[in-house]
């Protein structure tokens, strides 16, 4: 989980002049001790919960909290018995929304770095999303509501609102729309340093569209394509009120959903701790990768 | 016919590359539409009155019973933007500018709770309170979750501000007299300002908005604003819903306006907001 951007360089460091013996003491200390809180709160408030959830998670239903808990793996074999559908299934709509993403992402980001001049405005509009998907989904959720204002349209063509808004491609839509910005984020850094001139000589010598797409900015641009997507899969995998307010049933079988109903409704804190576990194992698997590609997608 | 031939000859050349640029265009549009179409029909939802009619009554409805989770939303906010620059700029500037032991490692561990989904954070942390700290529904368990998770977004837009900033300053700054702290609250701290800005921006936007973590570990007394729009888009579209939900975004992005007229973009390169 390193951060690629934030190398280390020795050069960074401030020559000191000659100094007592003390005093470079107190040089070398000072280091350590400026990042001192910020490890402190990080070991107390991620480190430790984390090691916790870890335990918790080996312990049967809630018996870690009483005198004395029963240790047991049987968490662990639930979750690959009778929740594995939920755990393929949150990697399905977290593939999907994130192909999706690179699909009409793409073009997106070409289009922005080589055609568009007025990118502060796409930039800020482009906020949105980022707000959250809790306002994105109740926005979307709305528009397609049965009598909503997308209402005279879908009984034009013939469509059921209710089946358009409890299904898989809604679902898929908006987890979509939220990462959508990072996708264009990593794609437009990428093809940012791709020369337009390699493009117009390849279009010299003749090359169609989709020649000088596949020969010239496809391999040129394929970091950023694998890191953005990879950084869209991260987020769509702890997807949570998406599905609730744009999914059915089936799309809410997903880890962060389930989690939470068998952790703070039903008390089985060893069930939700294993599935926290999982979905934590899946979400840091794919930022390794993607900080491991993008060079710095953070601070570049 | 040669006057066709020509036209249709020369039309070659332009016509299709304009027609493609008009497309593209048209393309950028349909998604910033996309963008902003959720967010205006939630307005145009609060403005819709019982009778069929418009008004901003809604609006006035809201004000009286949620005022008090705003007020709450925004004390947090500010609370852990105070916090996340206590321990955020030494980090900072200890990682740019000083030897320690164990960088890379330590980098690494700071930006743990950064790539951590929210519901993980969130089981985690509410047994961890419940049962190891003894802070359940607590002020500070709150704080401390939002500081967690957000002075990495803090520390990026800073270290990247600090790498810029070259080290004669404060080296001229010394050789003129002024001691270590001198230097830096008079020299560099002010230099900072773009980079420290996007940092507030940043964790203003994610902890104003914030309700997963939220969900798991706030209790009847700690309810935000964000956790509390949640909790009302469960029971349906009421005019005042839509109107709650429509303040929250508004005033994200009105912060975020004033931010981008200010500082422009630069500092939030590569960060969470593009």
């Amino acid at each position: 989980m390193a951060n690629p951007s934030i190398t280390l360089n020795a050069g960074e460091m401030i020559a000191a002049p000659e100094q007592s013996a003390r005093r470079r003491w107190r040089t070398a200390l000072m280091g350590p001790g400026l990042v001192m809180p910020a490890l402190v709160v990080t070991i107390l408030f991620s480190i430790v919960p984390i090691i916790y959830l870890a335990v918790v998670s080996f312990t049967e239903e809630s018996t870690f909290f009483f005198n004395r808990p029963i240790y047991t793996l049987q968490n662990y074999q639930q979750v690959w018995n009778r929740y594995l559908p939920h755990v393929t299934n949150t990697i399905r709509l977290a593939v999907l929304s994130s192909a999706f993403d690179l699909v009409f992402g793409y073009p997106f980001a070409y289009i922005l770095i080589r055609r568009v001049r007025y990118r502060e405005l796409v930039r800020t509009l482009m906020t949105f999303p980022l707000f959250g998907p809790l306002y994105l989904a109740y926005g979307i959720s709305y528009i397609v509501l049965p009598n909503g204002p997308l209402a005279p349209v879908l009984d034009f063509l013939h469509i059921r609102a209710t089946s358009l808004l409890f299904s898989d491609p809604m679902t898929i839509f908006g987890m979509a729309m939220f990462t959508f910005p990072f996708m264009v984020m990593n794609v437009g850094t990428a093809l940012a340093n791709v020369d337009p001139t390699l493009e117009e000589a390849a279009r010299t010598l003749g090359a169609r569209p989709w020649q000088v797409f596949t020969r010239i900015l496809f391999p040129l641009s394929a970091s950023g394509i694998l890191a953005g997507f990879l950084m869209c899969f991260g987020w769509n995998l702890g997807v949570f009120v998406v599905p609730l307010l744009l999914g059915g049933i089936p799309q809410q079988r997903v880890l962060s959903l389930t989690l939470y109903q068998k952790g703070l409704t039903q008390f089985d804190y060893g069930l939700a701790s294993a599935m926290g576990i999982v979905l934590m194992v899946l979400a840091f698997g794919v930022t390794w990768l993607s900080l491991k590609f993008s060079r710095g997608a953070l601070g570049a | 016919m040669s006057a066709a031939m020509m036209a249709t000859r020369r039309g070659w050349d332009l016509r299709p590359a304009r027609f493609t640029i008009v497309l593209q265009h048209a393309y950028i549009w349909v998604w910033l539409l996309l963008f902003v179409l959720p967010f205006v029909t939630t307005i145009v939802r609060s403005l819709e009155s019982a009778d069929g009619g418009h008004s901003l009554v809604s609006y006035r409805a809201v004000y009286g019973s949620f005022k008090g989770y705003l007020i709450l939303s925004l004390e947090m906010t500010i609370a852990t933007i105070v916090i996340n620059l206590l321990i955020g700029i030494p980090a900072a500037y200890a990682i740019v500018r000083h030897a320690i032991p164990g960088k890379r490692i330590i980098l690494s561990s700071l930006n743990l709770a950064l790539y951590t989904p929210g519901a993980v954070m969130g089981i985690s942390l509410a047994i961890t309170y419940a049962f190891l700290f003894h802070i359940p529904h607590s002020y500070t368990g709150l704080i401390a979750a939002y500081v967690v998770g957000t002075y990495p977004l803090m520390l990026v837009p800073i270290i990247v501000a600090l790498r810029d900033l070259s080290t004669t300053y404060e080296e001229a700054a010394r050789t003129l007299g002024a001691n270590r702290l001198q230097s830096f609250f008079r020299i560099e701290l002010p230099l900072l300002g773009p980079g420290i800005s996007a940092g507030i921006l940043l964790t203003f936007v994610i902890v104003f908005n914030e309700f997963l973590v939220t969900l798991f570990i706030a209790g009847p007394g700690t309810t935000t604003a964000a956790l509390r729009v949640y909790g009302l888009t469960r029971t349906g579209f009421l005019p005042t819903t839509a109107a709650v939900a429509a303040t929250m975004q508004l005033v994200s992005f009105l912060v975020v306006l004033f931010f981008f007229k200010a500082f422009g973009s630069r500092y939030l390169k590569g960060t969470y907001l593009i």
